[in-house]
């Protein structure tokens, strides 16, 4: 039983690596569904800007009350707007843009693939000569990759904005003092890092989505299924490749 | 069709928003670290930099200017720090500007301070090296604040002391608090102006009189005038020194004979200088006493004979 499990997790590994890999090959072949990556930019990315932007804005605002008390214990209020983008940026805003597209993308994915696979369309289209592979899975990931670091951008931008009202609740800071600080703080080994790993994040959920839609079980059972393992699985990587790309930066101090 | 063009124009819009924001943080962000934008770059030594690291701000004048390039060690006693500068600064720092390691806040990023010096020099040029100013230690400057609270110590219990004193009765304070010798002063002031007044009044009497002297009025005036008395006044003086010319030749003569009086000379002199005629003489006088004596009582025995007898109690009789 212990050895099945493994071997299914193992198994669902290689298969999710072989998946990724055929990705590669078939981004880089010759006619491409432009007008279908389009479609899913604009689902993926322009769809998704209200959710991650009330997100983002929230969190900005939530951190910036949360670590007054501390910084006024030290006396440091006039540090707040530092602490808070460097939190921001670094971590807070690109992770909450990963884990709410995770749950929004992720598992829209999986719920349209696994639903086509259930009504056969994807052996229709195999069948009709469309690479279904090329069509959906490519166009979808490729989407997500570019998507989802320019949401983060925006969340990026937007929880600072948070940050700005938050120090005004209690303290005073004007737009200029403000911004001055966040960019005084702020260097290339803060924004550059970050970004990257949100074309991983990207990446990474709109693969699992793909591949938990594009081999659902059958059934209507199977496609609920391979919509809710895909955010659990997308979710999970997301953190995965967190904590990767912090120890790499780390490594070769960029910071 | 219409609505793909729609959907791909909110498309465009929504990545040239995120990729202009990118784009703008990265550009603020290399800008304040003087990535664009001419620079120049300039150098100083120092002993100990206090952690400074690549990166930080260097300020002139409490401005940012630039940022620290490079920090380096050269021997075991200095440090090279490689400073990048704005070329718009570059007209204000000159070659005698003095650098040092100090710290925003209290507890803030090291920086470098570039201090202008009060003296003529040449604006500052590529590759120059500014003089450096040991940097403030913290544990130095505790040290020193504790001195410096000892001596506040007792500066301020010294200081106590004296506004004790100055406080308690019969201190200078208390006269000058008192009423009654501001009001003795006061008296005394408007007697003082009385006193001045009346000194006026004086002078002026005093100018009338002088006046009237020289004018010939007046007993003074006269003597002062009169030109008769005056001359018979130096008359008298002239025979006054006379006598007074005598007279020292009269003290001198006397001088003269007390001299020889005292030599024994003459015969008062040896009268007086004699002892062996003082003592026959004191001789004498007493045998002279003893003499009277004896007569004494002879002239008693005499009163008590016969013929004198009765004229004594007569006497006697007349007296009672």
């Amino acid at each position: 039983m212990k050895s099945t499990v493994l071997q299914k997790f193992l198994t669902e590994t290689g298969d999710i690596a072989r998946f990724s890999g055929r990705f590669f090959v078939e981004a880089f072949k010759p006619r491409y569904e432009f007008a279908e990556l389009l479609r899913q930019c604009f689902f993926i990315g322009y769809k998704s800007l209200p959710l991650v932007a009330i997100t983002a804005f929230i969190m900005g605002l939530v951190i910036t009350i949360q670590s007054r008390p501390t910084l006024v214990e030290f006396g440091a209020e006039a540090w707040l707007p530092k602490m808070v983008s460097v939190s921001l940026v670094r971590e807070i805003a690109p992770v909450i843009t990963a884990l709410i597209c995770a749950g929004k993308i992720g598992s829209g994915i999986g719920a349209e693939l696994g639903s086509m696979k259930v009504t056969e369309q994807i052996d229709a289209m195999d069948v009709s000569g469309t690479n279904p592979y090329k069509f959906l899975v490519v166009t979808r990931v490729m989407a997500t990759t570019f998507m989802i670091p320019i949401l983060a951008v925006l969340a990026d931008a937007i929880s600072l904005y948070g940050g700005y009202l938050g120090t005004n609740i209690r303290g005073v800071c004007s737009w200029d003092l403000y911004w001055n600080q966040v960019f005084d703080t702020l260097t290339y080994g803060d924004i550059i890092p970050s970004i990257a790993k949100t074309f991983l994040f990207g990446f990474a959920i709109g693969i699992i989505g793909c591949y938990k839609g594009f081999y659902s079980n059958k059934g209507t059972e199977g496609v609920g299924q391979s919509a809710n393992s895909a955010v659990v699985i997308s979710s999970l990587l997301v953190f995965i490749l967190d904590l990767l790309a912090v120890q790499i930066t780390d490594l070769l101090n960029l910071t | 069709m219409a609505a793909q063009d729609s959907r791909n124009l909110r498309l465009g819009i929504f990545v040239i928003v995120g990729t202009t924001l990118l784009i703008t943080a990265l550009y603020i962000i290399g800008s304040k670290q003087n990535l664009f934008g001419s620079t120049f770059k300039i150098s100083a030594q120092f002993n100990d930099v206090n952690g400074l690291m690549k990166g930080n701000n260097v300020r002139f004048a409490g401005i940012n200017v630039g940022t620290v390039e490079s920090v380096n060690i050269i021997t075991d006693t200095s440090v090279n720090v490689i400073m990048i500068i704005e070329n718009n600064a570059q007209q204000y720092i000159k070659k005698n500007a003095l650098a040092s390691v100090g710290t925003d806040g209290l507890m803030g990023n090291k920086l470098v301070n570039i201090n202008s010096v009060n003296a003529e020099s040449p604006i500052i040029e590529e590759n120059d090296v500014l003089q450096s100013l040991k940097p403030i230690e913290m544990d130095q400057m505790v040290r020193t604040l504790d001195v410096t609270n000892e001596n506040i110590k007792v500066i301020s219990t010294n200081l106590r002391n004296i506004t004790d004193k100055i406080n308690s009765k019969n201190s200078l304070w208390n006269l000058l608090m008192d009423t009654i010798v501001a009001e003795n002063i006061k008296t005394a002031v408007v007697n003082i102006k009385l006193m001045s007044n009346q000194g006026l009044y004086i002078t002026g009497d005093l100018k009338g009189i002088t006046d009237g002297i020289k004018k010939g009025k007046g007993t003074i005036g006269a003597l002062v005038t009169d030109t008769i008395i005056s001359s018979s006044i130096k008359q008298t003086v002239v025979k006054l020194q006379r006598i007074s010319d005598s007279a020292a030749i009269i003290t001198g003569d006397i001088s003269h004979i007390v001299r020889k009086l005292n030599q024994g000379k003459g015969s008062a002199g040896i009268l007086l200088n004699d002892t062996n005629l003082i003592y026959n003489l004191n001789k004498g006088v007493k045998s002279i006493d003893k003499g009277a004596i004896t007569l004494n009582e002879d002239l008693e025995a005499l009163k008590h004979t016969w013929p004198l007898k009765k004229y004594f109690k007569k006497q006697s009789k007349k007296k009672k």
